[in-house]
């Protein structure tokens, strides 16, 4: 590892004048997948900025139709956590299938989702979800916040603090594993509300996406027989050792089906 | 040899007297230790496949503050050392010629040949500095074409990576006899074919290696701890054969290791490095690799693809077996590499069935890969899997039973002893015996009910079995050294090396079982050159087996030593003095004197007779097995498979091995499920890959899947115990690495029974969702 | 350089850090407690578990400095003297060890899964475990060690 100072602030106004005044500075927010970085020196931040500290960035509430998540809450919290179960249990299976038990007891799912990695399970329940993402200086709905692979709307230096999840009628999470690190090989959130629906789809390109033709066909109809194979063409999806573009587009039609009979109960 | 009179401590599951450290953080593997004033060393490996190395500039790296050392191929050749030999035992090609063995260095000499390999030792005051210094040194290399997959690299027109070496072969190779298998092809019936492919994979013991090395300037010596299964074979040709330094001059010894499985069994550069390094700085020297460098640099296993045929009469009877196996080296000839696609795949051909003939050739040319050497069966997993996947495969082809199949062709009992085709020594076992075993414990009855279920929930289900056969025991010598402390304290050597097989126990409890003494008060000590004079160290499960018998050996002659003072105290004739239970008797009378009396009496010249020496039961022995032993078994499997995304999951399994005589059916039981885990890793997710510019694309655990809790079944796991062999003295056959042997046929063939519907027949290791699914929709769409 | 106090296995202590030291680092090289072990550079193995305030962590993929003021358990922490814990006991018991250097690591993940449900499941305990790779034994004297050891730890 390439070295580097710390700062632990107590504050978001400690935490961004430290970043302004940092050199090259990185916030760190449970470290799961930053630290696995610097250690293979892929990156060589001046300062290290501990959001661990930070007061109010932690904890669940729920209020009429919204869970509300802080931004440093755990993974171990958001799946053991009553209200996200009788809310929204999706989203509670979810944190509880993220890397295993030791990760899910550091990692937050701020950090995830600031981070965008196109494997990781978050994203895909912030977009069908229809979240808002809260920052230190405006919010930012899901549909803007992912942006490209590793890439958010975050501004430089932008914090976010909270994520707002309207509870849905339903959702439901299918995750298939890559067999080696247990991320997503695909993952796809379907929420529905109001005769809406939305499906995310996480893995299996190079960032989290909706799919909207499997949109309109479960709109019409919200059952598994709606998603044909096909729906999703292969051409844009990631390629792998662990699996083709054409394996994953299957995997999408088959992960949405069985989403849905869960979902539909 | 006498393989009755083993007495108490031998068939009990016994706990182990290792686990309390292990349990407890106390063990002490190479990353625990340290010296005083030691620095620190880290490798900078080639990022190129093939490339001549124009330059290497160091200025600026040594320049840095902390850095002690940086040593460079350039370097190396100043030096003047030998490279590191091949001890393959085959080293003869087909017509006589020896096998093309070239300059293995520790360090690369003007080009390098394969992603890993060291280019230079970077020495400093932490690693943290080395690996600061390794960024700063320059290296210029000039890319050259490679060659990554064996079948590539012996086209004409491919690559060539060593000018000794035509088409890349190091040699070729063939057992059998060729007559006697064409005719037996012309008069069958008919002869099935099947390309397969054992794949590429690697250990990953969950300790990397590492080492430290010191010098003292005084003596001349150096002394080198070592994550190593093989420590005199290792110092032997690290001291001798490279270095020079006389092997009297280094004392080689492994502390805990945590797991080898084969892959720490070679000679490698890197502890041959900083032996070097700790010389030139009279400091110690430690060096412990990363995981991802371990993917790089520890050696591969398997990697071979072979066309297989049966020969076989419409009834189904088995007539001959032909076996073409072209098996990668990578970029050097590793320290057995050469062997186990040649002879070590050859040996075990056609498995415990019966042939008219058998014929194995097979071709071993190298590649711009890691170097490959035995992985836990080496050679013997690809012959079972070659052999056990064809008889399914061919049943399914004629429309026959592939366990009717089974049972028609097993080698009936009466015919042994025999010598195979292949010229094993099969001495004992019972073929049918431990079939039929093996089908009546795998819950044959509730099978079809099972199916029902899983077609219920949209899955298949599936069963296939395997019949495999092994060849055990490794390095035929092994010295058991045990000596006798005032304070009750039995030390007892062996030189054979456990990497988390047990020894500690197994050999305790044959030595204090034997001598009726208490297995608390034996020290043991192993893998260390200074406490015996031999050591085989650990490969081919020869644990028990040599090492085992040397310790049985031992006891037998400290009972007889024991006898004549025993003799002499009763004023007998020695041969009227009986053992048994720790006791010396003498039938007929009241003479009685326990182990331990005659152990105290030792050292007392009154309670001596004149032909012996204070001391006379501190006695080492060495045990020289004779032939291999043939440990055989079934292995039978269930799996459910998911059609829609092809996921697999091992659901039933069921193991009946002949592995002689059990010593430990705790310890047994363990070598068993970690076997078949490898299996199953193998035939289910486990896949060494590189891309055609050679780079590794599997170069860390985010890519290279290996299996963890809920991948496995739950195991039954049963012992054929009738067949106890008379090759060593403990009647054993070797169980290390049976596991990993017969489970990759069996998975594969429950895969394919699950999938015969859709008119899926065979697919290659490992069985990915990916490459199930695509089976399927391939069979769908033909 | 940061200076932290911590309590590891009940011993208070504390030192200076340098902020890129992982916390395996500091518990193998500062603190001497080499049981708690480093098999990979990717977060995968769990070889490197300890707990801290209850909860297990991987060591390789958190920096000393984090736990500033923190209760950190480490295998060498386990035992009473010469009485294992029934954990230990269970992993002795069942041989659910072989080489020994993924077990650290795997006892202390068996603790705390059971002390999050003293009612495990079997295969409760195979999800619960799919941090911690053993290349040795297959798991299933794992598993068995981790249901007796529940049984014991529930008294």
């Amino acid at each position: 590892m390439y070295e580097f100072d710390i700062i632990t602030p107590n504050s978001i106004d400690a935490a961004k004048s430290e970043f302004d005044a940092a050199e090259d500075g990185q916030f760190l927010a449970g470290g799961q997948t930053l630290i696995p970085v610097l250690k293979q020196r892929l990156a060589m931040p001046s300062d290290l900025i501990d959001l661990e500290h930070v007061h109010g960035l932690s904890g669940i509430s729920a209020s009429g139709d919204t869970i509300s998540i802080k931004a440093m809450t755990r993974h171990t919290e958001v799946a053991a956590d009553h209200e996200v179960q009788a809310a929204i249990p999706a989203l509670a299976k979810l944190a509880n299938g993220i890397g295993d038990m030791h990760v899910r007891n550091r990692g937050t799912i701020g950090g995830s989702i600031a981070n965008n990695d196109p494997a990781a399970d978050y994203p895909a329940a912030v977009l069908a979800l229809h979240a808002t993402i809260v920052t230190d200086r405006r919010e930012i709905l899901a549909d803007h916040f992912f942006t490209g692979m590793f890439e958010t709307a975050l501004e430089e230096g932008e914090l976010i603090t909270e994520i707002h999840f309207p509870i849905p009628e339903a959702a439901s999470y299918m995750k298939f594993a890559n067999p080696a690190t247990r991320y997503a090989l695909v993952g796809v959130m379907v929420a529905k509300s109001h005769n809406n629906v939305r499906v995310a789809i996480t893995g299996a390109g190079p960032c989290v996406f909706r799919d909207a033709e499997m949109e309109q066909a479960l709109m019409g109809n919200f059952s598994p027989e709606s998603i044909k194979d096909g729906m999703i063409p292969a051409d844009d999806l990631n390629t792998d050792i662990h699996a083709s573009r054409e394996y994953r587009a299957h995997l999408i039609s088959v992960m949405v089906r069985r989403a849905v009979a869960e979902a539909v109960g | 040899m006498d393989t009755t009179n083993i007495t108490n401590g031998i068939g009990k599951s016994q706990e182990r007297r290792e686990d309390f450290r292990f349990l407890t953080g106390a063990g002490s593997y190479i990353d625990d230790m340290n010296l005083d004033g030691q620095a620190y060393a880290t490798v900078l490996r080639s990022p190129e496949a093939h490339a001549d190395v124009s330059s290497i500039d160091i200025t600026e790296a040594l320049a840095l503050d902390g850095v002690l050392a940086i040593i460079t191929g350039e370097d190396w050749k100043v030096a003047g050392y030998n490279p590191i030999p091949t001890k393959s035992a085959v080293r003869k090609a087909i017509d006589g010629s020896d096998l093309k063995e070239p300059p293995h260095h520790p360090l690369a000499i003007d080009r390098v040949r394969y992603v890993g390999q060291p280019v230079a030792l970077v020495v400093a005051e932490s690693i943290d500095v080395c690996k600061d210094a390794m960024e700063l040194i320059d290296v210029d290399y000039d890319s050259l074409p490679s060659v990554s997959h064996q079948s590539e690299a012996i086209k004409d027109g491919a690559p060539q990576i060593w000018d000794i070496a035509p088409n890349n072969i190091c040699l070729d190779f063939e057992l059998g006899d060729q007559k006697a298998q064409k005719k037996a092809f012309s008069e069958a019936d008919h002869i099935v074919t099947l390309n397969l492919v054992n794949n590429r994979v690697t250990a990953v013991p969950i300790e990397p290696r590492g080492a430290l090395a010191s010098y003292d300037a005084g003596t001349g010596k150096y002394t080198l701890w070592n994550a190593s299964q093989n420590i005199h074979a290792g110092r032997d040709t690290i001291a001798d054969a490279v270095l020079g330094i006389g092997k009297e001059n280094l004392h080689h010894i492994a502390p805990d290791v945590g797991g080898g499985f084969g892959v720490k069994n070679g000679v490698y550069p890197e502890p041959i490095l900083i032996l070097h390094a700790t010389k030139l700085l009279e400091r110690p020297v430690k060096w412990f690799n990363d995981r991802s460098e371990s993917f790089l640099s520890d050696t591969h296993g398997r990697d071979q693809v072979s066309t297989v045929q049966l020969a076989l009469d419409k009834d189904g009877t088995f007539r001959g077996l032909r076996t073409e196996t072209v098996g990668n080296l990578g970029a050097f000839c590793a320290t057995v590499g050469p062997f186990t696609p040649t002879g070590g795949s050859s040996r075990t051909q056609g498995g415990p069935y019966r042939f008219d003939a058998i014929y194995y050739t097979a071709i071993a040319p190298f590649t711009n890969t890691c170097p490959l050497d035995p992985y836990r069966g080496a050679g013997r997993p690809e012959g079972s899997y070659q052999m056990d996947r064809i008889i399914d495969y061919a049943a399914a082809q004629l429309g026959m039973d592939p366990i009717e199949l089974r049972r028609k062709n097993l080698i009936p009992t009466e015919d042994l002893p025999m010598k195979s085709p292949m010229g094993l020594d099969i001495d004992c076992g019972n073929f049918p015996e431990v079939f039929e075993q093996t089908i009546a414990m795998s819950d044959r009855d509730g099978y079809d009910a099972r199916v029902q279920k899983s077609a219920a929930a949209g899955k298949k289900r599936g069963f296939g079995i395997s019949m495999y056969l092994e060849c055990t025991g490794g390095g035929p010598k092994e010295e058991a050294k045990v000596s006798f402390r005032e304070d009750g304290k039995i030390d007892l050597s062996v030189g054979s090396s456990s990497t988390g097989m047990g020894h500690e126990t197994a050999f305790a409890q044959i030595l204090a079982g034997h001598l009726g003494l208490e297995i608390d008060d034996v020290v043991f000590r192993q893998a260390d050159t200074e406490a015996t004079a031999i050591g085989g160290g650990h490969g081919g499960s020869r644990g028990l087996e040599v090492g085992g018998s040397a310790v049985l050996q031992t006891s037998r002659e400290i009972v007889e030593a024991g006898k004549k003072i025993a003799a002499h105290k009763f004023d007998v004739d020695a041969d009227k003095v009986e053992f048994s239970e720790g006791h010396f008797h003498v039938p007929g009378s009241n003479h009685t004197m326990t182990m331990r009396e005659a152990i105290d009496a030792q050292n007392d010249p009154d309670m001596l007779p004149d032909d012996m020496e204070p001391g006379a039961l501190n006695i080492s022995s060495v045990f020289e097995r004779g032939i291999i032993s043939i440990p055989n078994g079934g292995h039978a499997v269930e799996v459910e498979v998911d059609p829609e995304t092809g996921t697999i999951k091992v659901d039933g399994y069921w193991v009946m091995d002949d592995f002689g005589t059990i010593i430990n059916p705790m310890l047994a039981d363990g070598q068993v499920m970690g076997g078949v885990a490898q299996g199953l890793g193998q035939a289910l997710m486990e896949n060494i890959v590189y891309d055609d510019g050679g780079q590794l694309v599997t170069g860390s655990l985010m890519d290279y899947a290996m299996p963890r809790a809920d991948d496995m079944p739950r195991m039954v796991i049963g012992y054929y115990e009738d067949a106890p062999t008379a090759k060593n003295l403990l009647g054993v056959k070797g169980a290390g690495e049976a596991g990993c042997v017969g489970a990759p046929p069996a998975i594969v063939n429950a895969v394919c029974d699950a999938l015969k519907d859709f008119g899926v027949h065979h697919i290659d290791m490992p069985l990915t969702p990916e490459r199930v699914w695509r089976a399927i929709e391939d069979a769908k769409a033909s | 350089m940061p200076l932290i106090t911590v309590h590891v296995n009940g011993v208070e202590t504390t030192k200076e850090v340098e902020p890129r030291t992982l916390l395996s680092t500091f518990i193998r090289e500062e603190l001497k407690l080499t049981g708690t072990h480093v098999g990979c550079d990717t977060s995968q193995c769990g070889a490197c578990v300890v707990s801290i305030d209850g909860k297990t962590i991987k060591s390789c993929a958190s920096f000393a400095w984090q736990f500033d003021g923190a209760k950190i358990q480490t295998i060498e922490g386990l035992a009473n003297g010469t009485e294992l814990h029934p954990m230990q006991e269970a992993f002795r018991t069942h041989h659910g060890l072989q080489c020994g250097f993924c077990t650290p690591g795997m006892v202390m993940t068996a603790v705390a899964l059971v002390e999050n449900n003293p009612d495990i499941s079997e295969n409760g305990i195979r999800e619960g475990l799919e941090g911690n790779i053993c290349r040795c034994t297959g798991y299933q004297n794992i598993i068995d060690a981790v249901k007796t050891g529940a049984k014991a730890m529930r008294g």
